[in-house]
């Protein structure tokens, strides 16, 4: 069965100029593995990920025929029940540690409150897992870190807690919305390394939110590829080479490699799109 | 054209730069590579005049920098910065950004020098009166590239440059830096940890570990990803 089913999912925000639809009905289905969903900005990528978690407040309007987590079906359940799902059964890893974490508030306590909203866990037990979390995705002296303020950890690390945080209760479904664009290219490996291994032993679901087609690739079994609100293509990673809309080639083609002789680097045709 | 010897520069007691030394002839473009908290920044905001309290020696083609406010490198090099939202005046239209180098120069005909460089940076000249959130992050980027271009300085400091737009309007970013580069024989001084646009952009490249630079390489070991220290394929093995 699988984890995740979303038929017909539609976004909309209210404008002077009426309603901008910026999920345009996507239906996917996602089991226990790995999905990229790539596009650029303002493609509605972020929007998707938010709809899944109902975080998108008024005035934004989310309608779906059918979204449904696990056999719970995500449109109608009560906030209370919302609350308990959200950091248990589904979380969300943001983008910038810097701006997603509370700066007045120590590090070791920050992972713990996911533990006294969502367990009954009592204090001795409740620091003892988060120890065991910070080593989990491999920071080194755990005791120390504990005691730190946000501002006093490095980026990566940072990120690396926001995921420690997020699998503390081993959730069965990650989202993680841009989880290394924040990042420095030698600690994305590290960081992303850290997550694959973490969903290959719990057997979770993850869903990677991202710009960059070449890290979706590597880190992905599936990929969606968004434009203007609507999928336009999936595929397999390994299939992303051979990918057939002309947006999907667009963006691959427009990228540089390391062994790069084009002179130019072709531009996507944004009007030709449209029509397409 | 950039010279730099023996060049060394702490914050406090740390040292973030250690005896570097690079040379970067006219017309050429060098990238400095490294990881965050390598010193490439540092090393830019040197060369840029933003950090006065380095040692050694920095040359820009026939002027020695003096540590302090130099009036003459403003002429001679400008920077664009990574962030094309941050870096741009909010309250400034196009126009203002624009003629501003100019005014403070003492430079007339602004007009049609402001024209020129919309023209030279692809931008329509309907944008000339806009201010920067009406723009999107390509065309802010290009506003920053003008506005550095104002004063014709034969070099120019990139940090970053396109680190922040989207894969295919960094295409159309680094498309414009190679046709101005072509055009106007400038010379690029590339920070980034991006090694695919080092591959397209540059000719030469350096290597920063710690402050320190590893290794000095040229765009074809980088693009046979074939560099001689172990750090620097290191840097490849983590870059896809």
């Amino acid at each position: 069965m699988s984890l995740l089913n979303i038929e017909n999912l539609r976004v909309s925000f209210p404008t002077e100029q009426g309603p901008v639809e910026v999920v345009k009905g996507i239906s996917f289905e996602l089991g226990r593995e790995r999905l990229g969903i790539v596009g650029e900005s303002g493609s509605g990528k972020s929007m998707t990920g938010r709809a899944i978690l109902r975080l998108i407040d008024k005035p934004g309007i989310v309608t779906a025929d059918k979204m449904e987590f696990d056999g719970l079906d995500l449109t109608t359940l009560p906030n209370k029940q919302m609350r308990a799902l959200r950091g248990a059964r589904i979380s969300m890893v943001m983008q910038d540690p810097k701006f997603s974490l509370n700066p007045v508030i120590r590090i070791g306590d920050q992972i713990a409150e996911v533990l006294s909203f969502h367990s009954k866990l009592n204090a001795r037990q409740r620091r003892a897992r988060v120890l065991e979390s910070l080593e989990a995705v491999r920071i080194t002296d755990p005791e120390r870190v504990y005691k730190l303020y946000p501002h006093e950890v490095s980026g990566g690390m940072g990120q690396r807690i926001m995921i420690a945080m997020m699998v503390i209760l081993e959730p069965d479904l990650m989202i993680a919305d841009e989880p290394t664009s924040a990042l420095d290219v030698s600690v994305q490996a590290q960081v992303l390394d850290i997550m694959d291994d973490l969903v290959t032993r719990t057997g979770m679901g993850l869903i990677i939110i991202s710009h960059d087609l070449n890290m979706v690739a590597r880190y992905c079994d599936r990929i969606l590829v968004m434009f203007n609100g609507e999928i336009v293509e999936t595929c397999a990673a390994s299939e992303l080479a051979n990918a057939k809309h002309p947006y999907t080639q667009g963006l691959l083609a427009s990228m540089p490699t390391l062994d790069e002789h084009r002179n130019r680097l072709p531009v996507l045709d944004r009007d030709q799109l449209g029509s397409v | 054209m950039i010279d730099l010897k023996h060049l060394s520069i702490a914050y406090g007691e740390t040292s973030v730069v250690k005896d570097v030394s690079l040379h970067v002839p006219e017309g050429g473009s060098f990238a400095l590579v490294g990881e965050s908290g390598s010193g490439k920044s540092t090393i830019l905001k040197a060369i840029a005049g933003q950090i006065t309290n380095w040692t050694g020696r920095i040359r820009l083609g026939d002027h020695d920098l003096q540590q302090g406010r130099d009036p003459a490198l403003i002429r001679l090099c400008q920077m664009v910065f990574q962030d094309p939202f941050g870096s741009l005046h909010p309250r400034k239209t196009v126009d203002t950004i624009l003629s501003e180098p100019l005014s403070i120069h003492g430079l007339g005909d602004q007009n049609r020098r402001v024209l020129e460089t919309l023209d030279a940076v692809g931008l329509a000249r309907k944008f000339r009166f806009r201010l920067p959130h009406q723009l999107s992050g390509g065309q802010r980027q290009r506003v920053a590239i003008a506005r550095a271009l104002m004063l014709d300085p034969p070099v120019m400091l990139l940090d970053e440059p396109t680190s922040a737009l989207d894969v295919s309007v960094q295409a159309e970013v680094l498309n414009l830096l190679k046709t101005l580069r072509e055009q106007r024989g400038l010379t690029y001084f590339l920070v980034t940890h991006d090694l695919p646009v080092v591959s397209f952009l540059c000719d030469n490249l350096g290597i920063l570990r710690q402050g320190e630079l590893v290794e000095l390489a040229t765009v074809e070991q980088l693009k046979q990803q074939r560099f001689s220290s172990e750090y620097g394929n290191e840097l490849l093995s983590k870059s896809y």
